[in-house]
């Protein structure tokens, strides 16, 4: 028997110990799942249960009409409301996984009696998917390694901020479930490559199927499986089961993903979808390669292999080549590009590079949001490295990948999560394994034989190890590592010899590394819990602020406005603003909007820009060409919100000038230092523009006869703003939403400007008719 | 005692209703006009009270009756018949005058001589008037009266306001110069050899006229491009006139031969000027449109792209005579539009034969999904605009209403078809294959 650390009970029967574990196993996972839950209702309780931000507004309505209407008439849903006039073919836009997802939801309950609304299921369903992922991630790494790493990720994922900040209770967009489907997918995509299995093949596609009607990020996993297999084929791994798994999986998954409308062609006709086909054409060759090989002589089968290589290389890349060219390949989309390229957005396409979400990540976003996770997840990296069997391939590829575009795009750092979450475990179960085992090495003791045998128990019956069913498995350096810390223990105590020359010595060593490691993972959860609770429960459409004494002051400014419309304009009204508020304006107020969140038409957001970035004559026709009642703009100054459209506004300057650039010049609204001021030194375009007025008009009256200032930006506010286009419908509370009514032309026929004049009593120069004597003199 | 009063006039007007013209907005007219010369203008006004209009009479010293109340116009139609005031009263500005239009309410204005509020108020019309105390002045034809008292002939069909022949009209006042605003209305031109000058000028030659314009930075305020009387209708459809002076509704010279032995036409043209102004003439309305599938009958909520079309549009014209709305199949003009912020469709909107006031046509919604609307936007100098906005949107097919089992996707239907049978085929053969060798390696085992 080696000798042990510390004791161990000896009379336990593996079937026990196999029992208490699994039990132990599902316990936990209930609790995880619990945990993951409870952290995300923060919102709820701190706020009320109400849907966040901008986009869940959108999916919230659609999925009010979904549960309202039926499927049929969701799909063909025309939404007359959205980009008035252009409208928005809704069924065809969407990615209608999420809403499906909660209709099903909805229509479960309501067969059982549970009439639940539809909003708390909207509110609720992230928090609820994020159990499942916890779930789908312990599924995920426990192929990796084993169950207790699978627990240790599932515990990281269902309470790490960078997971949580997606889907907190009201964050009800596709990332929702998605995340759940990508792990999930993974997870059968791993299975099926091991197994070989057809069925988990299909079963990978049918849940990629779910993904690809779920989030836009499905294309993620499209190039993420191809590029894992080429990896593989490419490293001399190709196998039966690579070829079974990959074939089932991208034939059914790609059939199926074309029935998504919003998709359609696309998997065959895009830049993105190439190189999954090309995997799949590739693996044919391969296949068909190695078929040839078992008939040929070796000789031959070289010269033929060099010929054929070539050949259908230079076939396959021309003819990519020739379809691009002649449009049947839509060439690489600007999104694309600037995944690659960081400014590329700025330059050519100013509507993407203006998303916060597209900008890159800053460095300290990655500590908040992973916190320790990313310290260890490059040892969980190197970890992989060691065993590197398939699955472990993945998940390095994954963990560069997804390593890079979390640094490119902030919101690509969700997909960063999950691997770091699965690495992360690997590492540090690993390390609590190596120092838990109560197994001292025996290089310097005298073996003491082992008295009670109970002979029956090896190696090979230690349940649920797979790494155990591999063949591969390296040399005796690493057999402490891979196996289970219960399977071990069972070992242990069943006398099994697992006497090695490295190990740990004495407790202390054990205590000083589990004491410190249970310590990094407690400030781990601690740090969880306060990034959670503070910054990212906030819905963003109720804000709130801490008065000196500590007490809350809830900011409820916009849905004070959105009822106000609701309440107070006609029903056909159309709401200009800028595109950020689209979707609530649609959702709350219930009102046509010329442009929303679903920034399809580059044109259409141009021209909002170019009316708000205009002085009033110029901006004027534009607004009655579009039916436009009523202009939103949020103003920040007061309360210093700086979320606001004038720290926006340079967007809309830039996104205009991109379609106008001889009419609007980004240069004109800077000082001529460069400074972009709103105070009197503000140059004269910026001082004429419609949201500089629109922002500061009679703010400076509210400060009676005091200096005005702009508590954004630190500024002095301007005084004396006149508008004669528009006139002030509504200001909310705290200044935050005003909103502004468009006047009708002048009845006389006069315009705008003068017409106000005469109201006021000015006096008008006085005109006299056009005339010359030499035309007098002619006529 | 007031009251009792209007109660009166409007019983007396009811009683003329039978035989006279009425106004299609209201009978109640304030006139503001001094009470001395109240009864320089009585055929003018027992002309009007005859067709049954119910006149307030109010002097320009005097605040009652006011004109608005709570946003609320008192009168149907308003005439200022007291140029020469300094001011027409504290509620009387120009600023109410617009106010009055907005309302819908209809204004006849004599123009001053002088220099008054009366001239901003123009201005905002796109009116220029004279310098203060200059005139209209003609020499032609020679005649004994004043050289600023001017015979102007009226031809037929010269402005649309004037529907039937009018014999020459006695004018004296000042011209206005028209601005390039589309809704002016010139009713009646000044003379082509009058000029507007200060009276004192008597040499008034065309040269000596020019020389003044251009020194005097005035301008030319000569010839036939001025006006004498001029309608305005607002983009709202009420209507406001200018008259270049309060002197063309006078007894004097509404009685006053024009030539010898004929009559002036002041009386017919006044009665034509207010007629048109007080919304007898030329007034059109839509009472309603209808928009249907070509096959069908209900309006729909949306259409197709593609769908065929039928729009449909009821016009009425107002009958003073009578009274009444009648349907009016006049307009050869009609013009209907289909647009999302440009017109997709423009087409003739004819009328229907047989069906009295109905315009209809049909035609092809455009290939373009959207909200689209019907407008109807007709203006016609001196008819009551028609302005009509139907928005409907236009959606792309359902998901099951694209054609189906085309011809030219055979290929593709028999690609999926073949693949179909071969797939099936091959998974038979490889299933009995598969079963024969398990079969056969069974045997081969047990033996």
């Amino acid at each position: 028997m080696p000798s042990l650390a510390y004791p161990v009970p000896t009379d336990l029967s593996p079937a026990t110990v196999k029992n208490t574990a699994s039990l132990f196993r599902i316990v936990t996972l209930a609790l995880i799942s619990g945990a993951a839950i409870a952290s995300r209702l923060f919102s709820i309780i701190n706020y009320e249960s109400v849907i966040h931000e901008f986009d869940p507004w959108f999916n919230y309505r659609a999925t009010r009409v979904l549960a309202a209407k039926g499927f049929y008439e969701f799909w063909n849903w025309f939404d007359p409301t959205a980009w008035y006039p252009l409208g928005r073919v809704v069924g065809g836009t969407v990615y209608p996984g999420l809403m499906a997802t909660s209709g099903v939801i909805y229509y479960i309950l309501q067969a059982l009696n549970l009439p639940v609304d539809i909003r708390n299921i909207c509110v609720l369903l992230a928090p609820g998917f994020s159990a499942l992922t916890a779930w789908a991630t312990y599924m995920f790494t426990k192929e990796m390694k084993n169950e207790s790493a699978g627990l240790l990720a599932a515990a990281f994922i269902g309470i790490v901020p960078g997971y949580i900040s997606r889907s907190v209770a009201g964050s009800y967009d596709n990332e929702a479930i998605a995340i759940f489907l990508l792990m999930f997918t993974f997870f059968l995509w791993i299975r099926a490559l091991k197994q070989g299995s057809a069925l988990y093949g299909t079963i990978a596609a049918v849940f990629y199927f779910y993904m690809v009607a779920a989030w836009g990020g499905y294309v993620f996993i499209t190039n993420m499986i191809p590029v894992h297999a080429l990896v593989l084929i490419l490293m001399g791994r190709f196998s039966h089961r690579l070829y079974v798994a990959y074939c089932s999986w991208y034939a059914i998954g790609t059939l199926a993903s074309m029935q998504v409308p919003f998709v359609g062609f696309q998997p065959v006709s895009t830049s993105e979808h190439m190189g999954a086909l090309g995997v799949f054409g590739l693996l044919q060759i391969v296949a068909f390669i190695e078929l040839v090989r078992s008939h040929v002589s070796s000789q031959n089968f070289q010269r033929l292999l060099r010929v054929f290589l070539v050949a259908t290389g230079l076939l396959g890349a021309s003819a990519f080549v020739f379809l691009t060219y002649n449009g049947k390949i839509a060439p690489w989309t600007g999104r694309f590009y600037s995944l690659w390229d960081t400014g590329y957005a700025k330059k050519y396409i100013p509507i993407i590079a203006s998303v916060s979400e597209h900008q890159p990540t800053a460095w300290p976003s990655f500590f908040m949001d992973l916190q320790m996770l990313i310290f260890v997840f490059p040892a969980g990296v190197i970890m992989c490295f060691r065993e590197l069997r398939d699955e472990h391939l993945f998940v390095i590829i994954y963990s560069v990948m997804a390593s890079y575009f979390a640094g490119v795009m902030v919101r690509l750092m969700l997909t960063l999560t999950p691997v770091v979450c699965v690495a992360s475990a690997i590492a540090l179960s690993t390390l609590l394994e190596t120092y838990i085992n109560p197994v001292e090495p025996d290089a310097a003791v005298e073996v003491v034989e082992p008295k009670q045998t109970n002979g029956e128990t090896t190696a090979a019956a230690a349940p649920s190890t797979p790494a155990g069913k591999k063949a591969k498995k390296p040399a005796a350096a690493a057999a402490a590592a891979p196996t289970s810390a219960l399977s071990e223990l069972v070992a242990v105590s069943s006398g099994k010899k697992t006497a090695s020359s490295r190990g740990i010595f004495g407790l202390d060593t054990r205590i000083v590394v589990v004491l410190n490691t249970l310590w990094m993972l407690f400030f781990f959860v601690f740090h969880c819990t306060y990034v959670t609770s503070t910054a990212y429960s906030s819905p963003s459409v109720v804000l709130a602020s801490q008065g000196p004494d500590g007490s809350q002051h809830i900011i409820d400014d916009f849905r004070e406005a959105y009822y106000w419309l609701r309440q107070n304009t006609p029903e056909d009204a159309v709401v200009m603003s800028w595109w950020d508020y689209g979707y609530q304006i649609a959702g709350m107020a219930d009102r046509p909007t010329l442009v929303d969140n679903n920034t399809w038409n580059n044109t259409h957001i141009a021209t909002v820009g170019k009316a708000m970035s205009s002085s009033e004559e110029n901006a004027y026709p534009i607004l009655r060409k579009h039916d436009v009642d009523y202009v939103l703009v949020i103003f920040g100054g007061l309360i210093g919100y700086s979320g606001d459209d004038i720290n926006k506004f340079l967007w809309m300057v830039r996104i205009a000038q991109g379609v106008w650039p001889d009419e609007i010049q980004e240069s004109n609204y800077f000082t001529p230092r460069g400074e972009y001021r709103v105070d009197d030194n503000a140059s004269k375009t910026m001082r004429e523009s419609l949201m500089y007025k629109m922002s500061y008009y009679r703010f400076a009256d509210l400060f009676g006869g005091n200096q005005a200032v702009d508590r954004v930006r630190n500024q002095q506010a301007p005084k004396n703003i006149e508008l004669d286009y528009l006139d002030e419908a509504f200001t909310s509370e705290n200044w935050i939403v005003r909103i502004y009514e468009v006047r009708k032309e002048d009845i006389l026929g006069r315009d705008l400007k003068s017409a106000n004049a005469f109201e006021k009593g000015k006096k008008r120069k006085r005109s006299k008719p056009i005339t010359s004597r030499r035309r007098a003199l002619a006529a | 005692m007031f009251s009792l009063r209007r109660w009166c006039l409007l019983a007396l007007s009811l009683a003329g209703v039978l035989v006279d013209a009425k106004s299609s907005t209201g009978d109640s007219v304030l006139v503001v006009v001094d009470p001395a010369q109240q009864d320089n203008y009585s055929i003018f006004f027992n002309g009007l009270k005859d067709q049954g209009y119910e006149l307030t009479f109010r002097s320009p010293k005097v605040e009652k009756p006011v004109i608005i109340e709570d946003n609320v116009s008192n009168f149907a139609h308003v005439i200022l018949l007291a140029p020469e005031a300094k001011n027409l009263g504290k509620d009387i500005t120009p600023q109410s005058i617009v106010e009055l239009l907005s309302l819908k309410t209809n204004v006849v204005v004599a123009l001053p001589t002088k220099q008054s509020p009366l001239h901003a108020l123009a201005a905002e019309f796109s009116l220029i008037l004279p310098p203060p105390g200059s005139p209209l002045i003609s020499y032609s034809p020679k005649r004994d009266t004043p050289s600023t008292l001017i015979p102007i002939s009226v031809e037929d069909h010269s402005s649309p306001v004037l529907t039937k022949h009018i014999r020459p009209v006695w004018f004296s006042g000042i011209p206005q110069a028209l601005g390039n605003n589309p809704l002016l209305i010139p009713i009646l031109r000044a003379p082509a050899e009058s000029f507007a000058s200060e009276v004192t000028v008597t040499s008034g030659s065309a040269e000596a006229l020019v020389d003044a314009a251009e020194k005097g930075g005035e301008g030319l305020w000569a010839g036939s491009s001025l006006s004498a009387v001029t309608g305005f209708q607002a983009t709202n459809g009420a209507r406001i006139t200018f008259v270049g002076g309060a002197e063309v509704f006078s007894d004097e010279l509404a009685q006053k031969e024009a030539e010898q032995y004929v009559q002036s036409g002041n009386i017919d043209f006044v009665k034509e000027v207010a007629a048109w102004t007080f919304q007898e003439n030329l007034v059109l309305r839509i009472e309603k449109v209808e928009h249907h599938l070509v096959n069908g009958t209900e309006p729909k909520e949306t259409y197709t792209i593609n769908d065929n079309v039928e729009f449909s549009a009821y016009i009425s014209k107002w009958n003073p005579a009578k009274g009444e709305w009648q349907p009016y199949s006049g307009l050869k003009d009609l013009q209907l539009e289909f647009t999302m912020l440009d017109p997709f469709v423009r087409t003739a909107l004819p009328p229907v034969n047989g069906a009295p006031g109905k315009y209809s046509t049909a035609f092809r919604a455009p290939d373009r999904h959207g909200v689209f609307k019907f407008v109807i936007n007709h203006k016609r100098k001196g008819w009551s605009f028609l302005e009509s906005s139907t928005t409907v949107p236009v959606v792309p097919p359902r998901h099951d209403g694209y054609p189906r089992f085309l011809s030219a996707a055979w290929p593709y239907y028999a690609g999926a078809i073949s693949t179909s049978v071969a797939f099936f085929l091959f998974s038979t053969i490889w299933l009995a294959g598969e079963a024969r060798d398990s079969k056969k390696g069974k045997a081969a085992k047990s033996e």
